[in-house]
């Protein structure tokens, strides 16, 4: 084989998109080790669940509590997907490899690749499909780095719909860039807290500068559905939203089949847990090591509790048990928006708290080096988020223990929309 | 069909209660759930929910030893439903005390989520005292998880259809049932949460479940003492599971 041979496209091989792109979404739900705590309500008068008939695309609600283990996607979709840039290239890292003295192999999954930039199109597509099908005519949701509310944008837009998206404030300042993007995607994006909900109004009224956190934003995003009877796109946490994103782990699955390789270790970044559990959980029945990178200073993993808590602040949804800070953190306005979120999806929380998964938590700092390192080596300008597990993965490269090991990191996104963390 | 029937133990009130499970006890149905009150019920919808504040108030374990006598002199078993948080500290003390009581078993429907590291410990503390344990589990317990609670018990199954009690979201119920059938092969299923109306009792028999469990859906008529409404919704069930 040709030495050079994982800079050839895959095409050139005759290997086609749809040989790569799977048919069917990957649930974890029936093969966990344990089971999942269900929601719960917490307002005794009234069922938060049974509100999510009025919150949620009903087939994606369906989903949430499907059992199925495979969920056929359907052929408008896997259209969409490959209009999107599906599927994303797995990329051998040999340049960092070098520049690290590791003896083992570096591959990383580039969901920057995707038309939006991030791996967040994988649950935006589906969503705003099945809200188009249901006869939906706009749906609402919340961002923190903006790159959901990008894919949700463009996702309306694909399925002839509209979008308001509710941008936490601190990143509508950081990011004017991704403001221009969503609108430019024919998004209507608004500064979270805003005036357009009671809730947000409330915050304002106490704190006129308030900088946001995704609970405040998820909130106003959910009362606003409900005040205007459109439909909430979810994008992370729900056990849906994983399945969706499981497209990046089956995707990858099948690459390193192609190119003949197991990993040993497999290593995403961590807000609320979609990318990473997407990329991981179709390789749950395997032995591979997992680690998933959190943000230092949003420490969900080494400070946070494995208990039943709010997904939102307001306390519209359900509660959920999950690794969490508390649904009143308000979390430091590191760069990272991604990784502000105060948990972690409910499989994810069980598999970390349980062992199975290891994590980690790097500094902004730390992150941005390996920005750096990474574009100065592989040409690719990571996420700010997506550097956590960069950087995680040096450490992990760093290690002689680990000489010889195949490394498959996520990069759940490009940061080329967040270059102003370097400075103006 | 079999037909199971749940009421919090004893709500709205002592009497109302009596008065009310007297008028099922001449029909043909299978099994009590009694729900053993509790101040967190938090796999219960509202309608649950609150029979349990009041029923919290009104009970008696002599009460409930009377009741549960009147019940099993029909031929029906019955079970009492608990939260294992009413027993966590003292989980032999309590199933002693519902031997004493006369239940034929417990279904316990937290114990395979919050209590799930408890749960040999809890089945065999059930079984030590001569109950049943009724495996429940729902559409999103994991195979490994199902699997392991069958081989604990050998009784009848609960499932619960829907995430939480007297509620109702969009189900791909088909597909849960063949799941479910497949991994309890020739166990008796009983479906619960969530049913609350002819065309869904007619719709789970064709499915396939072997019976079903109701208890929002007379919640209401017993909170207005509306006898009438009960016995309509009584004469319902029991003539789409054993007409």
């Amino acid at each position: 084989m040709y030495k050079y041979n994982h800079f050839i496209p895959l095409f050139m091989y005759g290997v086609k998109n749809k040989d790569i792109i799977p048919e069917q979404w990957y649930n974890i739900t029936p093969d966990l080790p344990e089971p999942l705590s269900p929601p719960r309500d917490h307002d005794p008068e009234r069922s938060s669940i049974d509100l999510l008939n009025r919150i949620l695309p009903l087939e994606v609600l369906k989903q949430e509590f499907t059992s199925r283990r495979y969920e056929k996607i359907p052929e408008e979709i896997l259209r969409q997907y490959e209009q999107a840039g599906r599927p994303t290239p797995l990329i051998r890292a040999r340049n960092l490899e070098t520049l690290l003295n590791f003896t083992g192999k570096i591959f990383y999954k580039y969901e920057g690749a995707t038309v939006t930039g991030s791996h967040k199109i994988n649950a935006a597509i589906p969503q705003a499909y099945y809200a188009a099908q249901e006869g939906v005519m706009e749906v609402a949701t919340e961002t923190g780095a903006g790159q959901w509310g990008t894919a949700t944008a463009l996702s309306a837009s694909l399925n002839g719909i509209k979008s308001k998206i509710f941008m936490v404030n601190v990143s509508f300042r950081q990011k004017p860039l991704r403001k221009r993007i969503i609108e430019i995607y024919g998004g209507n994006v608004v500064a979270s807290p805003s005036t357009l909900t009671d809730y947000g109004r409330q915050i304002l009224k106490k704190e006129p500068e308030h900088p946001g956190t995704l609970g405040i934003a998820i909130s106003e995003a959910v009362q606003y559905t409900l005040d205007n009877n459109i439909r909430y796109l979810m994008g992370s946490v729900e056990n849906s939203v994983i399945t969706y994103q499981s497209i990046i782990g089956l995707e990858a699955q099948k690459q390193l089949e192609i190119e003949g390789e197991e990993p040993d270790v497999l290593i995403g970044c961590v807000g609320g847990g979609s990318n990473f559990s997407g990329f991981v959980f179709p390789f749950m029945k395997t032995d591979v090591e997992m680690i998933a990178s959190a943000a230092s200073e949003v420490p969900k993993f080494s400070k946070g509790k494995y208990r039943y808590d709010l997904i939102d602040t307001a306390g519209i949804l359900p509660q959920l048990k999950m690794i969490s800070l508390g649904a009143d953190y308000v979390p430091p306005p590191i760069y990272s928006g991604g990784l502000r979120y105060h948990g972690a999806a409910p499989a994810l929380s069980m598999l970390v708290n349980s062992g199975r998964i290891g994590t980690d938590e790097v500094t902004e700092e730390k992150s941005m080096e390996a920005m750096q390192i990474f574009a100065r080596t592989q040409g690719i300008v990571p996420a700010p988020e997506s550097a956590h597990a960069i950087a995680t993965a040096i450490d992990y490269c760093r290690n002689n223990e680990n000489q010889g090991k195949t490394v498959v990191l996520n990069v759940s996104g490009h940061g080329l929309l967040d270059l102003s963390i370097f400075g103006d | 069909m079999k037909l199971a029937l749940y009421f919090t133990f004893p709500y709205p009130s002592r009497d109302a209660f009596e008065k009310f499970l007297k008028r099922t006890l001449p029909l043909n149905y299978e099994y009590v759930e009694l729900g053993i009150p509790t101040e967190h019920p938090y796999y219960d919808g509202p309608t649950v929910r609150k029979t349990h504040g009041k029923a919290l108030e009104e009970f008696s374990m002599n009460l409930l030893k009377d009741t549960v006598h009147m019940i099993r002199r029909t031929g029906k078993k019955v079970y009492a439903l608990a939260y294992c948080n009413l027993f966590e500290n003292d989980p032999d003390g309590f199933m002693s005390s519902m031997k004493d009581v006369g239940f034929d078993g417990l279904i316990l429907p937290d114990l395979l989520t919050d209590y799930y590291s408890m749960r040999k410990d809890i089945a065999s503390s059930v079984s030590s005292h001569e109950l049943e344990l009724i495996p429940f589990f729902n559409s999103t317990t994991p195979d490994a998880a199902i699997n392991e609670i069958l081989g604990l018990t050998s009784s009848w199954v609960y499932f619960g259809l829907q995430p939480s009690t007297g509620i109702r979201v969009p189900l791909d119920i088909p597909s849960m049932y063949s799941r479910i059938r497949n991994i309890c092969g020739e166990r008796e299923i009983i479906v619960g949460f969530g049913i609350n109306s002819a065309g869904t009792v007619k719709e789970l028999r064709k499915i396939g479940f072997d019976g079903i469990a109701v208890g929002s859906a007379f919640v209401n008529s017993m909170e207005n003492d509306d006898q009438e409404a009960f016995d309509i919704e009584m004469r319902m069930l029991e003539s789409e599971t054993h007409g």
